[in-house]
């Protein structure tokens, strides 16, 4: 075997520069995906073997500065500080030399190894931008190899420079980067101040951690404050902050920000050439349409409702197949082993399980296939953009559009979508109301209850009332857990909108099935586990006296008919025998749905329901309900089946009649019964899936606790009001 | 003037800025300092935010933040 030298690369660069493909286009398949330790943003790790080195790379999130307001800027500094990899790639996007070179200079500050990688080489060559290399890079202290990550163009030459860097055959001077006089004094000072502590200065690169300092920066400030210097840090830097607000009302983070981007317009202006006569680009082109005045709602508005019929009506066909298949695996296991407790654990629960975790794959291949078009063509900035005003008067962002309009289909694939909002509290307070938005499941009860009790003329109104009530609910929630939970807390909309790109066809299904990827892995296992447990509630314990009775009366029955058929056959009469026979059958199978009627009403599902029949009395609920609220939550549509199985009526379809019938018929039930249960299922806890990925998305208890009781408290309040006034109505 | 006074196709310079916190910070790093010069490009279909262009790339914004840069107009071209 041979032995490989390792090096450790981190990317860092500005979102958009083409970072993701320069990463992928590098490791290939040896791609690793996790979460950085306790946010939501993945962290891709992945490695190359080349000239007998192991080259690991970490792609940074991509960031425009290194401030310590968002995640991303916390992990990408952190890592660089704190794991120190061998060598640091820049990646530029070589057309927007400007803006990426911010972050390049917070890089210079951290003075570490670096190679730039000015990415997107094929659109500064077409836009005939020209760039002085040598120059340049004595400028900014490192070495700039061009680069075009889709075609893989000036990857080994990247790669040789890493290695040659790394093992110092090359070298350049480091440049560092001036402030201007009086600022530079300031530095100076705080950096012989923090040098007379030699662990601090030694964790720390001085000059870096001076100017951070400088820049009021919260995280150095946390740092600092544990050491014992701090006191004559703080001196200093209480002094010099006052005089700048005095003197020039300003801030030394300002006049630094401003010196660097200084010194990046110097950089440029004698590095760079760009063509004199600059043309309307195609992004402003496409743009004068699709988010002009006029047209930007309406595009918007039909692109989403696309969107939705491609997820949902599209990914109905691959649902139903999935569907069929585990009908027809249970039906085969409960031919080869017999009906019984193992044929029900197998079925109702593991099949069942797994199927339902399954089931939602396509919708959530589909949507993050559309989603990860939209994002790669640049669209979802604008998309964001077009609607923002909507969103921020409720307090949301922009961006929490897809994730609530994806919450109509299917609550799963509207949490993880969720994602994109960069801000722990818009993020947060989005998932919070998505339950709001009624789910594709839940309609089946809604169809049961309106069937059953209003005349079929208002049976659409009041259809469209329930969804509509949802969304003024999560309104509402959202514009108060804003003010209430996340005061002030919202991201900035300081957004780039990046220039249209035809995304590649690779990239797109790269991303789609990394998130297809976390959700079979992380909801599978604990949906998996719900299920099973949501069986066995509704199936224990055990009952043997129901079982006693029920094997009598079958065998009654069956003596019966076996009396009848050697009577029939005695007489020879061929007619009519089916229909015996089917009679016959109906009355088995009438015993065993009272068996399992009686037996539901036994387990911990059914004493679940009696317990909480006190606490959803007032809202005009009985025990009945209460067992198809409890079991409802493996997934909405359960609901409607188990009422049928209470009934008696077997594990009943949709909307089936029969049901209909029978809760019409029960004088506990009345219209004000009907809305009450309509609005509790709209909003109480979504089904366990969604649960489950609400956790792992939102990454703490705290708010997965937050979620189940606002949920349930905001369903039982809106219920007991919509139950007491329909009542007063129907007087 | 404040930046939300300008209308589609004005161009202008940044003389100062007042954004301090989170919103200051991105947008300092998005390059709005003094002296950066800028173009507005247009509102978004229901009036906030706006899309300005500067140093080559598209940047958008709410209302509620540019509020807190004064500019200097510049000239006006006509809208994008
Ligand atoms: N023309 C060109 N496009 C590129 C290049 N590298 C990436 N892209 C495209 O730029 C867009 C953004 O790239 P991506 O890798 O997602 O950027 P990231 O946000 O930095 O990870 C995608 O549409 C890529 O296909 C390149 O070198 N040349």
């Amino acid at each position: 075997m041979k032995e490989y030298k390792e090096i450790s690369v981190a990317l860092t660069g500005n979102p958009n520069s083409g970072k993701t493909s320069l990463f992928n286009g590098l490791v290939g398949r040896y791609l690793k995906v996790g979460n950085w330790a306790g946010v939501t943003i993945e962290k891709y790790e992945g490695f190359l073997k080349y000239k007998g080195y192991k080259i690991k790379f970490v792609d940074l999130p991509g960031t425009y500065s290194l401030t310590a307001y968002s995640p991303e800027e916390v992990i990408t500094r952190n890592y660089i500080i704190e794991e120190k990899p061998d060598i640091i790639v820049n990646v530029l996007d070589g057309a927007n030399l400007e803006r990426n070179l911010y972050l390049t200079t917070q890089l210079m500050e951290l003075e570490v190894n670096s190679v730039i990688a000015l990415n997107m080489y094929d659109e500064v060559k077409a836009q005939k931008i020209e760039i002085d290399f040598k120059q340049l890079e004595k400028l900014l202290g490192s070495h700039i190899v061009p680069t075009n990550s889709i075609k893989k163009e000036g990857f080994k030459s990247l790669l040789n420079h890493i290695i040659r860097v790394h093992s110092g055959s090359l070298t350049v001077a480091k440049n560092k980067l001036f402030f201007s006089g009086e600022v530079e004094k300031n530095i100076e000072r705080l950096t012989d101040i923090i040098k007379c502590d030699q662990n601090l200065a030694n964790k720390y690169h001085p000059r870096w951690l001076a100017i951070k300092l400088l820049e009021s920066d919260q995280l150095t400030y946390a740092a600092a404050k544990e050491r014992v210097i701090w006191l004559n840090i703080e001196k200093e830097l209480l002094d010099i902050i006052g005089k700048y607000n005095d003197l020039f009302d300003s801030s030394p983070a300002i006049i630094i920000a401003e010196d660097r981007h200084s010194f990046i317009r110097g950089a440029v202006k004698e590095t760079v050439q760009y063509p004199s006569e600059i043309k309307k680009t195609l992004t402003d082109h496409i743009d004068s349409v699709l988010i002009n005045r006029v047209l930007g709602l309406p595009i918007f508005l039909c692109l989403m409702w696309l969107i939705f019929q491609f997820t949902f009506k599209l990914g109905e066909i691959p649902m139903f197949w999935i569907e069929s298949f585990f009908s027809f695996l249970g039906k085969t296991v409960t031919n080869i082993v017999g009906q019984g407790l193992l044929q029900s654990v197998m079925v109702d629960g593991i099949i069942a399980g797994v199927g339902g975790v399954l089931v939602f794959l396509p919708n959530i291949l589909l949507l993050f296939l559309a989603l990860a078009f939209l994002e790669g063509t640049g669209y979802m900035a604008r998309a964001a953009f077009v609607v923002d005003k909507v969103l921020h008067k409720v307090g949301l962002h922009g961006k929490s559009f897809i994730p609530m309009i994806t919450g109509f289909g299917c609550s799963v694939p509207a949490f993880m979508s969720c994602r994109t909002l960069k801000n722990r509290a818009d993020r947060i307070t989005t998932m919070m109301i998505i339950p709001f938005m009624s789910c594709g499941a839940k309609l089946p009860v809604y169809i049961l209850l309106i069937g059953a009790f209003f005349p079929i003329a208002y049976a659409g109104n009041i259809l469209f009332a329930v969804y509509l009530f949802g969304i003024i609910v999560a309104i509402l929630s959202a514009k108060f857990l804003k003010t209430v939970v996340f005061k002030g807390e919202s991201e900035p909309f300081v957004m780039e909108l990046p220039p249209y790109r035809m995304p590649t066809i690779k990239a797109v299904f790269i991303q789609m099935w990394i998130k297809a990827y976390m959700y079979i892995k992380k909801a599978g296992t604990i949906v998996l586990l719900a299920s099973v447990i949501i069986w066995a509630a509704c199936n224990f314990p055990v009952n043997r006296e129901i079982n006693k009775i029920h094997a009598e009366r079958t065998h009654i029955v069956q003596y019966n008919q076996m009396l009848n058929d050697a009577q029939k056959e005695k007489q020879f009469i061929e007619f009519g025998r089916s229909d015996a026979h089917s009679a016959y059958y109906d009355t088995l199978q009438s015993l065993e749905n009272i068996r399992l009627s009686k037996q539901l009403e036994y387990s911990f599902a059914g004493k679940t329901g009696k317990f909480i029949e006190p606490f959803i009395r007032p809202i005009g609920f009985d025990w009945r309900i209460g067992i198809s609220l409890v079991a409802g939550l493996a997934a909405k549509e359960i609901v409607v089946a188990t009422m049928g199985t209470i009934y008696s009526l077997g594990a009943n379809d949709e909307g089936s009649s029969d049901l209909a019938d029978k809760l019409r018929k029960d004088k506990k039930y009345d219209i004000a019964t009907a809305l009450s249960l309509m609005i509790f299922v709209l909003l109480y806890v979504p089904c366990l899936a969604a649960t489950a990925v609400f956790h792992k998305e939102a990454g703490a208890w705290k708010w997965t606790g937050i979620y189940i009781s606002y949920s349930i408290t905001v369903a039982w309040v809106l219920s007991f009001a919509i139950y007491h006034i329909s009542k007063l109505f129907s007087v | 003037m404040k930046m939300t006074e300008l209308k589609a196709g004005d161009k202008a310079e940044i003389i100062s800025f007042k954004a301090r916190g989170e919103i200051g910070a991105r947008l300092i790093s998005m390059g709005l300092v003094k002296g950066t010069r800028f173009k507005l490009i247009r509102k978004a279909p229901l009036g906030d935010p706006i899309e300005i262009m500067l140093r080559g790339f598209f940047l958008s914004l709410r209302l509620s933040e540019a509020e807190n840069i004064l500019v200097e107009k510049i000239g006006h071209s006509h809208s994008s």
